[in-house]
């Protein structure tokens, strides 16, 4: 196998007697754009936080093209980092601000002044060059920070949810310029987030981070259509999850019982398990409203209509609310409404089947 | 809003009244101190016969208080520069150090606040008298830098603690070295502390007298510390001249101060 660029192995972190991250291992190669995924307190910033070299594993290795950084300083480890908090030096302006780290790299003059344009220019705040970061919105501080990030032509760039303080247009916007920098620079990205959508409107791939581990690393697509465990499949889109029983097992292809006693036959069983209880999990967009006879009864609680989709919430027989989408082009005669008794009909080879432990 | 100023009719001029009184009650002392200065007599005799200069220029000419301002300026500028210098290493350990006993360490820091001046001024005196070192400049120094350290850690750990250790790491990252993070970036970032640490720890060996009049000798006296001599002996028209200076003094740097503060605020 060819060597990574970025190599993680098996990196633990314990703050005394907790354990934060725990067998962490990860490779990266160069100009991808790689997403930490997680809820809060995952472990997502304290793996950045080793690869920049704030903090020291307990255990593991880090390598950089097969060289270990682990005992070199963040100073010297041509790393460049955006952080969850404005970090503009407040006493100096923008422009002074970008050409820090080639100040303190001792660069010729000159060479400060192309690169501080070239990067006001890369983030579009050439207007803005003299102000101080107070003057500044959270939005442009933010790009002030991205622009003296990269001012260095670090090897990697990190961001810790430099978004996550601003609204939800803004943000929007911020994606497609990180987007539109990512390609123009070809850095190598390590971006954590703990916003599913935005993971999956940057990445490449994304690492999924649950409980200071790894649940599952992939492209947005493999995450959301092949969700390696049941975590996965509620973090990434929608998901509503049924406890069943597998009756029966041929050939990893099951028939299993819903709690209102409906049966279904033909539902993966992936290799995990045999027969006994599990739990099946279904996208909202791969469930029908019918009015046929089979499938699970329930009824319509709420209809909400979203534009290009209609959504319902249909109460169960035994008092689950189940997400059901439907397209617009799909809606067949009038929608149902709140109170109306429906079926929920799906194809059993969309129903992912998991075992909780 | 319940206290809205404009919305309290009457009440308005009651407030008024008050804060007046209040304002003339702190203020009249000093205007009678400083109007004592100018008197004709030498008895301070009030109200004054006359107005004069004399006094003044008396104050200016005597080498021996001339003398006790040097020593004075000496003491609280070497005491300055200490304070900030070991408050800033302080701030450091308490803010970002990672260590058993930091809130311990930090309340101790406190305790020459809180203790009777007579009785570190006791301790610290036989103290020097031990090393050798009582009435001497050094002894001075450290003994005022007892009593303003800990104005010192705590308007800088303060400050410190408001600036984000975020902005240190980023620093970092730019290729900066720890210290050269702290002094490029963070020291400016948290300058309001500083000068108020610079200021509060020369005002505290300014005007400081108990623990003084213990580190003195006859030789090496403090402004405070001869103008007590000198009231031991009679009430002279000089000590009203040199407490006027003094209030001036402290006025000018409260105004420097404000104006700091303005400057920052921006
Ligand atoms: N310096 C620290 N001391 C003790 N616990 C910490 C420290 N830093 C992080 N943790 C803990 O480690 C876990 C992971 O934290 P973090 O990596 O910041 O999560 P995330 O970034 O995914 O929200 C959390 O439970 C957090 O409380
Ligand atoms: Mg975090």
């Amino acid at each position: 196998m060819t060597q990574a660029f970025l190599e993680l192995r098996n990196i633990r972190k314990n703050f005394d007697s907790f354990t934060a991250i725990d067998g962490v291992s990860l490779q990266i190669p160069r100009g991808e754009f790689v997403t930490f995924l997680g809820p809060s307190g995952s472990g997502k910033s304290t793996t950045l936080y080793v690869v920049a070299g704030f903090i020291e594993p307990s255990a593991g290795e880090v390598l950089l093209n097969g060289r270990s950084l682990l005992g070199v300083p963040p100073n010297h480890r041509d790393i460049g980092m955006v952080f969850q908090r404005y970090t503009l030096f407040p006493h100096l302006t923008v422009a002074e601000n970008i050409a820090f780290p080639l100040r303190v790299r001792r660069r010729p003059k000159a060479e400060i002044a192309a690169k501080v344009d070239e990067m006001l220019r890369l983030v579009h705040l050439s207007a803005m060059r003299d102000r101080k970061p107070a003057q500044l919105s959270g939005g442009q501080q933010q790009r002030v920070a991205l622009a003296r990030a990269l001012a260095y032509d670090p090897q990697i760039l990190l961001m810790d949810e430099p978004l996550s303080a601003l609204d939800k247009k803004l943000r929007e916007d911020l994606q497609s310029e990180i987007k539109r920098i990512h390609a123009e620079t070809g850095v190598t990205v390590i971006y954590v987030t703990h916003d599913q959508e935005e993971a999956l409107r940057l990445s490449d791939r994304i690492v999924l981070f649950n409980h200071g581990g790894i649940e599952q690393i992939g492209t947005g697509e493999d995450l959301y259509q092949r969700p390696a465990s049941a975590f996965a499949a509620g973090f990434i889109g929608n998901s509503n999850f049924i406890d069943i029983e597998v009756l029966e097992n041929r050939n990893n292809i099951g028939d299993v019982r819903c709690p209102d006693g409906s049966t279904l036959s033909g539902v993966p069983l992936m290799g995990r398990t045999q027969t006994g209880k599990a739990q099946i999990m279904l996208r909202p967009e791969h469930i029908r409203l019918t009015a046929e006879a089979e499938g699970i009864g329930g009824h319509v609680t709420d209809a909400a209509f979203l534009g290009d989709v209609m959504a319902h919430t249909v109460l169960t027989g035994w008092g689950q609310e189940i997400m059901v989408r439907t397209p617009r082009q799909m809606f067949m005669g009038p929608p149902a409404g709140v109170g109306d008794a429906v079926r929920l009909g799906f194809a059993p080879a969309d129903a992912f089947l998991f075992v909780p432990h | 809003m319940l206290m809205d100023f404009a919305r309290l009719g009457w009440m308005r001029w009651l407030l008024c009244a008050t804060a007046g009184a209040c304002t003339l009650f702190l203020l009249a002392p000093l205007v009678l101190l400083i109007a004592l200065s100018f008197d004709s007599s030498p008895w301070l005799q009030f109200p004054p016969p006359g107005w004069t200069l004399q006094w003044y220029a008396q104050v200016f000419h005597d080498p021996d208080w001339l003398a006790s301002f040097i020593t004075s300026l000496e003491v609280g500028s070497c005491v300055t520069v200490l304070s900030v210098l070991l408050g800033l290493l302080c701030g450091f350990a308490i803010t970002r150090g990672q260590f058993r006993g930091r809130e311990i360490l930090r309340g101790f820091f406190l305790t020459p606040m809180i203790l009777p001046s007579i009785v570190l001024g006791i301790a610290l005196y036989s103290a020097f008298l031990w090393l050798h070192i009582a009435g001497s400049f050094a002894g001075f120094v450290i003994a005022h830098l007892v009593l303003a350290l800990p104005f010192s850690v705590v308007a800088i750990t303060g400050a410190l603690e408001q600036t984000d250790k975020s902005l240190e790491d980023a620093a970092m990252l730019c290729g900066a070295g720890l210290w050269e993070a702290r002094v490029r970036v963070i020291l400016p970032a948290i300058r309001h502390g500083l000068f108020g640490a610079a200021l509060f720890s020369f005002l505290t060996s300014w005007d400081e007298v108990v623990v003084a009049i213990f580190m003195a000798s006859p030789t090496l006296q403090t402004l405070p510390v001869r103008m007590l001599g000198e009231l031991r002996q009679d009430l002279s028209p000089d000590i009203a001249v040199v407490s006027s200076l003094l209030v001036l003094a402290t006025a000018l740097l409260m105004g420097l101060a404000a104006l700091f503060q303005k400057e920052s605020a921006r």
